[in-house]
């Protein structure tokens, strides 16, 4: 019954609306149009896209303010109303309809604009980074081979330091071979002090796991002697420890700006201060693996790796 | 208003008939004599001051010059100063703790604002006693027995205009109905001794169309005006233009929040009193991060303060029946655990909203449950409520409020005509309303399942007066029955968006309740007797042309009143069986109507209580619609509407019930969208879906709707199949198809036009 309702509609719109379609159509062709319109009519919306309808024609209308043409506009107007009049006598009477929103889950109350809030942010960042990368746009090659060179840098950095650290104490026990053993940080050489309080570090962190050993098991009641009783000779045995553990933790707790300076230039740079120290203080190119006897250093292409190739 | 007049001397005869009853209760004395109220219907004998004996009474009583003193002196007794019958001891007990109310305090200052102005706003938290401390007051000073007048005091409740006038009678010695009595939509329980009479704002509205200055009142008490209900509003503004014409009538504006400048400002600076309400400091605990949940969170709230917090109870604030139900079975089942585990005392969990059965309601006042052991952690109540428990109740022993935050509000939007209740998040006005709860008995906590920083940004400062979130086709009717012409104009406290107005006497028009200029007409005027919505009212008033106005007045009935059917959680499949039995295949107006005759039938009316429990239907709204359609039909047969029937053999039976469906709701229309589930609403072009609940059996292309309901997807709930032959042939000015944008519903209505003129040719051939 439904069925003939739709064969009618169809032939309906066809004559009303167009009836400039193509008059000669064969029979085999409008038989498949046929189908094709039978089929998208018959096909049921998904949900998603019901609703998705369903609040696009409410938004619609919600935003859509009734026209002049409305009867009840018509009956307003004898009594003087005019479009964007307010009704009463008060001044600060509403002019438009309280919006109409529908709450679909249990949120609380903000969670929808922290929500918002942090989509605005994530955005911001991503826009942010997908601007940089805009930037950097250059293709991925060029951004490989420069993370190639700034590994390289880093390597020839830790040796060139380890290099002049080297050189630098076997000079001085040259000097003076009484000066060994300990040296504050602070009076280390910049360029590669961060050697040495690495260094430091560990020893500390060696120092403090035997440290909590020591403890447990001076806590742990099997291996405490009952009848010696010399508690304060444990006592001592922390107390003793004291002393060394301050210097080092004053060391590497202390402020060292100059450090800091020096490690948040750029990796090439305090390569290139390294390379210069070890020619004008030993001779020495990192390049050429060899110790020059004098300042010309005769042989040696120049400062830089490049120079080397 | 000569229906009204005939309606009182009914009434006086009958009150004769109950007064000889009093005197054969031998009290030696005439009631006529010693009861002042009688005294305008007794010209020959007026009542005279001297009669009432040693008992004080109402002796050197002046009207609006009375002391707080004389009155005191008439309250002690020992006779009834208004019936002249001696006082009850139960009276005095209740007197005595009368007099320790908050406004009890402040009688003699209120006196001399009341004798001085004409309008006056009180205010006075929820508690203080002004429901029902104030009329009193107001009774001791107005006299209008004197003047054959009453006291009104209006409420926005049904219940609460029943509930308080009970109390009031009880107070003041008196039997309800008689000296004290309440009028609400479909009941009046009001005699011609009244002279307090509690009843809802919409009922006092009601009665001003037959009296348009009111006349019956000397002084007129708008209670819970903070409320800001439709009728209160339209209230305020008739009201504002009455006291310029009757400079006798007084007005008394209570509010129950401290924004009453507003009120003062709108009645040209009346003067204002307010009672300090008696409330304890409330500590406000905010959530350190929005919610994602929150119900859930609050749930985790009130069984963490059953946990860790003293003695005290509860109070959630959720939004709807159905969420508050769900929330209470999971609180009950992890009290239970965590009392046997010993962490916790035993809870008691009630829940609270409009819909529940009275006697339900009542056990929110059963005190907490003792400890589980003597000497054990003590238990505690926790009662989930909707918003009721904001304002309107009073519940002792609240100390932690739980508050998420949101409540279901009414919304009305006229660029898609929806009425829709929706979730909606609350005022700060509310906010505080509900953190004041916990402050009743002894300093509390209010815990608010949010930020501070979203209670500053995000609630908006006062929740909009009902008027901005309703359709006013009912309104509108209402008005100009009042004989408010000049709608546009009128003086609201706070006047709705102008497409607000537009589209209701759009609406009006198309129901034929307006004329074109805007002039009510004879079918808008006889719409607007019937306390029913216009389509409704005119569904009604037409119901003879269809030949079936008995039907639909059962039906309008029915319609009036709550949910008739029930569909318990627990139980939801065999509900659905058994609703199955009444189903009628062209839909749920049918399918209701047939819920109402078989309700009516001997058979279910041997023990009807039983009957609607077994067949899932609810007794208390069935009863009620009994009682409107009473009602409606008095209406119908003083308006000379003929009640008739289709004899139930013709074929034509139902369908003329259908077509008699149209013409009050052609504006509720929606068409099949293609083949699928899914319906266009005609003119409005909204997609929605058939509610779930509907019986709706047959494939049908075009139905009416009763509902459009707004949640996550739109439904029309309450459908009936019609014939859309049926529409253009019923309404033809709505379905003027030169008025219709271009679509599918505009050529399936051309083709049924088409096919009329078709035969209508063929048959001017012949």
């Amino acid at each position: 019954m439904a069925q003939s309702d739709e064969e009618d509609d169809y032939m309906n719109m066809v004559f009303e609306d167009a009836p400039k379609g193509p008059k000669h159509e064969t029979s085999l062709q409008r038989a498949a149009r046929k189908r094709k319109e039978g089929e998208a009519r018959a096909r049921q919306k998904t949900k998603a896209e019901r609703e998705a309808d369903e609040e696009a024609a409410r938004e619609a209308s919600l935003a859509t303010a009734l026209p002049e043409s409305n009867k009840g506009f018509k009956m307003m107007a004898k009594f003087g109303f005019k479009q964007g009049d307010t009704l009463g006598q008060s001044n600060d009477a509403r002019k438009e309809p309280i919006r109409v929103n529908v709450k679909d889950d249990r949120g609380g109350i903000g969670l929808e604009s922290e929500k918002k809030r942090k989509f605005r942010e994530q955005w911001e960042e991503a826009e942010r980074l997908a601007k940089r990368s805009k930037e950097e746009e250059g293709d991925y090659l060029e951004i490989r081979r420069q993370e190639q060179k700034e590994k390289k840098a880093e390597r020839d950095l830790d040796s060139a330091q380890r290099t002049a650290e080297r050189l630098s104490e076997k000079e001085a026990e040259e000097k003076d071979s009484l000066e060994s053993g300990e040296k504050p940080l602070k009076n280390i050489n910049v360029l590669w002090r961060s050697r040495a309080r690495r260094r430091v570090e560990i020893k500390r962190d060696k120092q403090q796991r035997r440290e909590l050993n020591d403890s447990i098991a001076s806590r742990l009641p099997t291996l405490a002697d009952a009848d010696d009783g010399d508690d304060d000779s444990k006592v001592a045995q922390g107390r003793d420890l004291a002393p060394f553990y301050t210097t080092l933790e004053n060391d590497l707790d202390d402020e060292d700006p100059e450090l800091a300076e020096f490690e948040a230039l750029p990796v090439a740079e305090r390569l290139l201060k390294l390379l210069t120290f070890l020619r004008d203080a030993h001779q020495y190119c990192l390049y050429c693996g060899y110790q020059y006897p004098d300042a010309e250093m005769e042989g040696c292409p120049g400062l830089t790796e490049e120079d080397h190739d | 208003m000569t229906a009204m007049t005939k309606r009182e001397f009914d009434e006086d005869d009958g009150a004769r008939v109950k007064r000889v009853k009093t005197e054969s209760n031998g009290d030696g004395k005439t009631a006529a004599g010693s009861n002042p109220y009688l005294a305008h219907w007794n010209d020959e004998q007026p009542a005279t001051k001297s009669e009432y004996g040693s008992g004080g009474g109402l002796d050197g009583f002046k009207r609006h010059a009375t002391t707080t003193k004389q009155a005191s002196a008439a309250e002690d007794g020992p006779n009834n100063a208004f019936t002249g019958r001696p006082l009850s001891s139960k009276y005095m007990s209740i007197l005595k703790k009368r007099r320790d109310l908050p406004v009890h305090q402040q009688r003699h200052e209120f006196l001399k604002l009341y004798q001085e102005s004409q309008i006056l706003v009180f205010v006075g938290e929820t508690g203080s006693g002004k429901t029902t401390q104030i009329p009193q007051f107001v009774l001791f000073d107005d006299l209008p027995q004197q003047n054959a007048k009453m006291v009104a005091c209006t409420q926005p409740r049904r219940v609460a205009a029943m509930s308080v006038a009970q109390r009031v009678a009880e107070e003041m010695d008196v039997e309800l109905g008689q000296e004290v009595g309440y009028s609400i939509r479909f009941e009046d329980k009001t005699g011609p001794n009244t002279i307090l009479k509690y009843m809802t704002d919409g009922m006092l509205l009601r009665e001003a169309m037959h009296d348009n200055n009111l006349t019956r009142y000397s002084t007129i008490i708008l209670d819970e005006a903070h409320e800001r209900t439709l009728a209160t509003d339209i209230l305020m503004g008739l009201l504002k233009e009455v006291v310029l014409r009757r400079k006798d009538l007084k007005l008394i504006i209570m509010s129950a929040t401290l924004d009453a400048t507003k009120f003062q400002k709108y009645f040209h600076n009346a003067p204002l009193l307010a009672v300090p309400g008696r409330t304890h400091p409330v500590e406000v605990f905010y959530t350190p991060a929005p919610e994602r949940d929150y119900v859930e969170a609050a749930l985790r709230t009130v069984l963490q303060i059953h946990a860790t917090e003293p003695e005290g109870d509860i109070l959630l604030f959720l939004t709807g029946e159905e969420e508050i139900e769900d929330a209470c079975r999971k609180i009950n089942l992890e009290a239970q655990d965590l009392s046997r585990e010993g962490g916790a005392g035993p809870l008691v969990v009630y829940p609270l909203y409009g819909s529940l059965p009275p006697a339900q309601q009542q056990k929110i006042f059963n005190p907490a449950p003792p400890p589980a052991t003597p000497g054990g952690r003590p238990g505690r109540k926790c009662i989930v409520s909707t918003n009721i428990a904001e304002t309107s109740l009073t519940i002792d022993g609240i100390v932690y409020v739980v508050d998420p935050g949101f409540s279901k509000q009414k919304v009305y939007n006229p660029r898609i005509r929806v009425e829709s209740l929706l979730v909606s998040p609350i005022s700060k006005a509310s906010a505080q309303q509900r953190a004041g709860r916990a402050g009743r008995t002894r300093p509390g906590k209010c815990f608010r399942l949010y930020t501070e920083t979203a209670f500053k940004k995000e609630l908006i400062e006062q929740t909009y007066p009902e008027i901005l979130r309703s359709n006013l086709a009912s309104t509108v009717l209402e008005l100009k029955k009042l004989g408010v012409d000049d709608l546009v104009h009128f003086d609201l406290m706070d006047p709705p968006a102008p497409e607000t107005l537009m589209r209701a006497l759009e609406e009006l028009n198309y129901l034929a309740c307006l004329d074109d200029e805007g002039e009510l007409t004879t079918l808008g005027g006889l719409a607007s007797q019937f306390p029913l919505d216009p389509a409704l009212a005119v569904m009604l008033i037409t119901s003879p042309e269809f030949y079936c106005s008995n039907e639909i007045l059962s039906l309008t009935a029915l319609l009036s009143v709550p949910q008739i059917f029930v569909r318990p959680a627990a139980n939801r499949k065999r509900a659905d069986e058994m609703k199955e039995l009444f189903a009628h295949p062209k839909g749920d107006q049918l399918t209701m109507l047939n819920v109402y005759h078989a309700f009516r039938s001997e058979e279910a009316q041997a023990n009807p209580k039983q009957w609607c429990h077994d067949h899932f239907l609810s007794y208390r709204a069935l009863q009620q619609a009994d009682n409107v359609r009473l009602q409606l039909k008095r209406i119908m047969e003083r308006e000379e509407l003929e009640l008739m029937s289709t004899p139930f053999e013709n074929k034509k039976y139902y369908e003329n019930i259908q077509r008699a469906l149209v013409a009050g709701f052609f504006m509720q229309v929606a068409k099949r969208d293609g083949n699928g589930k899914s319906y266009i609403t005609v003119k409005d072009e909204q997609n929605v879906l058939l509610h779930p609940s509907t019986v709706l059996a047959e494939d049908s292309e075009w139905v009416i709707y009763n509902e459009f309901v707004l949640t996550t997807k739109n439904y029309i709930r309450t459908v009936t199949s019609v014939k859309p032959e049926w529409l253009i042939d019923i309404s033809p000015n709505y379905y003027d198809l030169a008025q219709f944008k271009k679509g599918e519903i505009k050529q399936a209505l051309q083709r049924v036009v088409t096919k009329f003129q078709r035969k209508e040719a063929e048959q001017g051939r012949r």
